[in-house]
């Protein structure tokens, strides 16, 4: 069954390639293919044992998920459409990116548990399922706010591939601060979040905790949906067959949810989308054809040619403008938020060398280890952070600097679709506040997000600093050591302690820096193909007017009729097409002006 | 001198040093008499973790909560104060009520031989945990599931000199523990076995002395069990099992229509209120398997909800440490004072605390527990553990040191001498390095202590 937008979309495209546009044909297609590869990752979110991976196991009813009274789930564990049931455990190598080894499926969950595979990124589980063939993708995580970071912060690499985010939480107590601090901060990178109420069979207040937890979310001005469940309760109804405790489990409601919020409102998105681009595509194909018409008579052909020689010059000229601006502002842009991680960088060395003027670092090591890994995610963030914001601006000052003909150059519209991906596109009026920065995140993620976090675990755990303080094991026991510490040796563990510090210092700014910078190229390269392409199309759009122009000069009377003749019947043609675009979904489109 | 003689005379001192300031003698006057109080134990942790059913559950009544700080000691009658007046105990839906209002504080007594030696004193979930480690002896931190908070929270406690210098008083309790593995039947087990891990992990190991689970819900309703409570319990417990299974299934379920038991809905959704839908599907297993009488049951109950193991850690690790735990609070609270007023005693005073702080056997040990439990000290592993034992990290009388069940008093000695013996041998070996050498000897004197005794 062939969707309405696919129809339309392929009628867009043959109309480029009549009109002589391979360029726009090729957008569109690449447009079609990601469209027909509709893969919706839903990722599962929550903190620890709140019943994330069974919720998983009775979604799919399977036991794919290793579910444990204790901490179980360690990588991301992805769950996916399949033909016939499979599952592998995918791993990185220091040279390849990746490795999947296959495993029995019902091995699984006990492989992950055994832990005896290293460097695990996440696992991948292939089920046939009526749910999963819309491309769902259901993700489970380790849960949040667990003791180990490195599994944190692997939940958190994949939230920034999430298009839309089930926060579990149970029903035995209401939700906690942090379990609403780790809501908004998923909300910020996925506005498209369902909170599930978990183990209402075993909680026997659920009920009110439910009311409790709408006031919470209501107040803290979260606009999500919550849905109680138990997936015992589900489960158990799957062995059974028993209708009723399938009812009882809350699972319908949920299962309707994410059809309805999750899986239509990507179908609507993609409609969305499809009708943005076929209506621009549409609205270049009309110019020459339109001027075509306007043009009676040879000495008004011979000013229309000058006119159309004239704006490709133009169009020249002022391309090397914007590609200044751009170089520019980039180069800026660097210096200034290295110069801004710096400053954060050097506060923290600041603060580190007052503490230890007067504190003992045998004392509270880990604390300090932990303070200080705090810190630097801290200043890490934020200055990524402002590294988006930077350039979203870039992007808005190199469009103001643009040969302004077109109106798809509008901030909303600067970025081609291939950076418009569909996270964080569901709901539309945060999107439109952080258009810009949200996509060129979201273009980023897997390659920049997950090193962010995963580099900074990785570099202190292999961090040998509590080696360069001696700490004397008997000093901690011994008689007088424990107020009257040796002047001496105390100054000796302290500047050990200030050194060890620096040097992880600067280990984090080698790293951190390096991916800063390359995400700062990413984004000037994004960026940089994002407006070559769109003057490339502007081009090719004014040469197709011009060399219209000419072999009108050229024609005689006769043949010009019979062209003005075709030119008003592909007019019509193509105004139709464009009407059929804007009954696509919701979309807005400007009207297509008709007269000159 | 005893470990408490010397602290009294400390703040004897201090009292004659700080004589013109009525702030801090006042202060030092309440730490004085609270060297002669039993041990105060807080019950802290997290909102709705659990504190409140857990001080019912040890108390052996259940109170309903409140807001305040809730101070629980022995009296010969029972009675509540606020604010210094008097208020009425009553009595809501069986449970103990005492009108609060928005006081921060409540004193109740209660006649109860389990506060004979400790006084309980249940924590509002925002106190600060200076003001918790201030107020109280010893601490029983209460989680659901330990996380990086709860860590957080426990070097804070740990984030003082003194502190450092005696780090003994905190037990950290799976709270809850029913409720692991979403109500299994044996949901226990497996908690106790999580309990076990956490007491073996690096991160944990040194901030605490011991790891319990505690199913708080299922022990309270166990000691205060009423007799329709009972008699419910019986009478679903003689239903047929398959007729049962599907009505505890959930809770609501339990609650719900045609119920095979005729027992009126609002008595099951009392029974399920006060055990919960797990403690009704135990009880009745228990019942079934033929713990048939009351007394077999809450026997049961109490063991298996982890309140016998708990009580065992508060007797072991904060009862019978009553005299460290006493001098180490006054010490606390001197340093405060030393620290906050300056005059001419004051150095002296500090170099007395440090001397005992130092010198005090008693510290000693429990420096030596600590630095073993964190692996600043490496022994072999049998030696580790012979040394833990001996020192009292298992409990400090003589039998639970040489980890022996209840000797007589003769067959006592040959033991204690053979373990000094060979300690002497290890404080005094070239090979060993200094760390074992200066554990050893304090091994040494425990042996002695003990030997002074038996
Ligand atoms: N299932 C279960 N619920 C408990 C347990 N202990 C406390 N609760 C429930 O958890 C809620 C909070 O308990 P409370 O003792 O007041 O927690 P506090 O806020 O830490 O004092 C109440 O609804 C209790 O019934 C327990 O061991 N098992
Ligand atoms: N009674 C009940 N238990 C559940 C339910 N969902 C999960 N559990 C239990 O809760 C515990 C933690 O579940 P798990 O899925 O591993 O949690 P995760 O850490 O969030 O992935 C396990 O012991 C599960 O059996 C539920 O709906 N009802
Ligand atoms: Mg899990
Ligand atoms: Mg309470």
């Amino acid at each position: 069954m062939s969707a309405p937008w696919l129809d339309v979309l392929d009628d867009t495209i043959r109309s480029c390639v009549t009109h002589n546009r391979p360029d726009l044909a090729e957008r569109l297609r690449e447009q079609r293919a990601r469209q027909l590869d509709p893969k919706l990752r839903v990722l599962v979110l929550g903190e620890p044992r709140q019943g994330k991976s069974q919720l998983v196991n009775a979604l799919v009813n399977a036991s794919v998920c290793a579910v444990g009274d204790d901490v179980t789930t360690t990588v991301p564990t992805f769950v996916q459409h399949a033909e016939t049931p499979s599952a592998a455990l995918v791993r990185t190598n220091a040279d390849t990116p990746t490795e999947r080894i296959p495993v029995p499926i019902d091995r699984l969950a006990g492989e992950l548990r055994a832990g005896r595979v290293d460097r695990l990124v996440r696992a991948e589980v292939g089920l046939p399922r009526a749910l999963l063939t819309s491309g769902l993708v259901l993700i489970d995580t380790p849960g949040v706010g667990d003791p180990r970071p490195a599994r944190t912060a692997s939940t958190f690499a994949a939230l920034l591939q999430a298009d839309a985010v089930l926060m579990v939480s149970d029903a035995t107590a209401e939700l906690t601060a942090s379990e609403l601090d780790l809501l908004k901060r998923a909300m910020a990178s996925c506005p498209n979040v369902v909170v599930v109420l978990t183990k209402i069979d075993l909680a026997t207040r659920w009920r009110h905790v439910l009311e409790r937890n709408r006031g919470r979310l209501a107040r803290a001005g979260v606009a999500a949906k919550l849905i109680p469940v138990s997936a015992a309760l589900r489960l158990r109804a799957a062995r059974t067959g028993d209708r009723a405790l399938n009812a009882e489990s809350g699972f319908p409601e949920l299962l309707a949810c994410v059809q309805r919020d999750i899986v239509a409102a990507a179908d609507v998105l993609a409609r969305r989308t499809v009708a943005v681009t076929a209506a621009s595509a549409l609205r270049q194909l009309v110019v020459p054809v339109r001027e075509e018409l306007t043009a009676h008579g040879s000495p008004v052909a011979v000013a229309r040619l000058n006119e159309a020689q004239r704006r490709v010059d133009e169009l020249r000229r002022r391309s090397a403008r914007w590609q200044a601006v751009l170089a520019d502002e980039m180069a800026d842009l660097v210096s200034d938020v290295e110069y801004d991680l710096r400053d954060r960088t050097r506060r923290i060395l600041r603060e580190v060398d007052r503490v230890f003027e007067t504190a003992d670092p045998a004392r509270g090591w880990d604390a300090f280890e932990e303070w200080l890994e705090d810190n630097l995610t801290e200043a890490a963030a934020a200055n990524f952070a402002w590294l988006l914001d930077r350039s979203r601006w870039v992007a808005e000052k190199v469009a103001r600097s643009f040969p302004v003909h077109r109106d798809d150059l509008l901030p909303e519209g600067v970025f081609p679709p291939d950076v418009l991906d569909r996270v964080a596109k569901l709901d539309k009026p945060l999107i439109e506040r952080f258009t810009v920065g949200q996509k060129l995140f979201t273009g980023l993620r897997g390659s920049y997000g997950g090193v962010l976090m995963l580099g900074l675990v990785t570099s202190l755990a292999g961090m040998p600093l509590i080696n360069a303080i001696s700490l004397g094991a008997g000093a901690l026991f011994g008689g007088k050591t424990v107020l009257d510490e040796s002047e001496q040796r105390l100054r000796r563990r302290q500047a050990a302690a200030r050194v060890a510090a620096q040097r992880h210092v600067d280990d984090f700014l080698l790293k951190f820096g390096k991916d800063f910078r390359d995400a700062a190229r990413h984004i000037q390269r994004s960026l940089r193909t994002h407006f070559s392409t769109l003057a490339d199309e502007l081009q090719e759009t004014l040469l197709e007017s011009a060399r219209s122009a000419r072999r009108a000069v050229q024609e005689d009377t006769t043949a010009r009729e019979r062209r003005t003749q075709e030119a008003k019947r592909e007019l019509d043609r193509l105004v139709r097409l464009y009407q059929r675009v804007q009954a696509l979904g919701d979309e807005r489109a400007a009207p297509l002006v008709l007269s000159a | 001198m005893t470990l408490a003689e010397e602290v009294r005379l400390l703040l004897e001192q201090a009292l004659a040093v700080y004589r013109d300031s009525p702030r801090a003698a006042a202060w030092l006057r309440r730490h004085r008499s609270r060297l002669d109080e039993p041990v105060r134990v807080a019950v802290a942790g997290a909102s709705r973790a659990g504190k409140s059913t857990a001080v019912s559950a040890l108390v052996g009544e259940e109170f309903v909560p409140t807001g305040a700080w809730a101070w629980y000691r022995d009296g010969t009658r029972a009675r509540a104060v606020v604010g210094g007046h008097e208020v009425p105990i009553a009595r809501r839906d069986g449970r103990a009520f005492v009108d609060v209002g928005d006081a921060e504080r409540v004193d109740v007594e209660w006649p109860a031989r389990s506060l004979r030696d400790v006084v309980l004193v249940d924590t509002p979930a925002d106190a600060p945990v200076e003001q918790v480690y201030g107020e109280a002896d010893a601490v029983l931190y209460l989680t659901r599931h330990v996380g990086s908070a709860d860590l957080r929270y426990l070097r804070a406690a740990h984030d003082h000199p003194v502190a450092r210098a005696a780090p003994v008083n905190t037990v950290l309790v799976l709270a809850r523990a029913d409720e692991v593995g979403g109500g299994r039947i044996d949901a226990l087990s497996s908690a106790r076995l999580i309990a076990r891990r956490h007491r073996r992990e690096p991160q944990v190991k040194p901030l605490c002395q011991q790891v319990v689970a505690l199913a708080g819900l299922l022990a309270a309703a166990a000691r205060t069990l009423r007799d329709d409570e009972f008699a419910a319990l019986t009478a679903l417990a003689a239903a047929a099992r398959v007729d049962l299974e599907d009505h505890l299934l959930s809770a609501d379920r339990f609650v719900g229509e045609d119920f095979p038991v005729p027992l009126p809905a609002a008595a099951r959704r009392a029974l399920v209120d006060r055990f919960g839908i797990f403690g009704v599907r135990l009880t009745t297993t228990l019942i079934r398997q033929g713990f048939g009488t009351r007394v077999q049951l809450t026997g049961q109950l109490v063991q298996r909800s982890g309140l016998a193991e708990l009580r065992e850690a508060v007797g072991a690790h904060f009862t019978e440490r009553r005299d460290a735990l006493k001098a180490r609070s006054a010490l606390l609270g001197l340093d405060v004072v030393l620290r906050n007023e300056n005059r001419p005693g004051t150095a002296a005073l500090a170099a007395g605390v440090e001397r005992v702080l130092a010198s005090a056997h008693d510290f000693r040990e429990l420096r030596l527990l600590a630095a073993l439990q964190a692996g600043r000290v490496r022994l072999p592993e049998e030696q580790a553990a012979e040394a833990t034992r001996l020192v009292g990290g298992l409990g400090t009388s003589p039998a639970a040191r040489l980890g022996v069940e209840r000797l007589p008093g003769d067959e006592l000695r040959p033991a204690v001498l053979d373990a000094l013996g060979r300690w002497r041998e290890r404080a005094a070996d070239p090979a060993s390095d200094q760390g074992a050498r200066r554990a050893a000897a304090v091994v040494v004197r425990s042996c002695e202590g003990v030997l002074a005794v038996s």
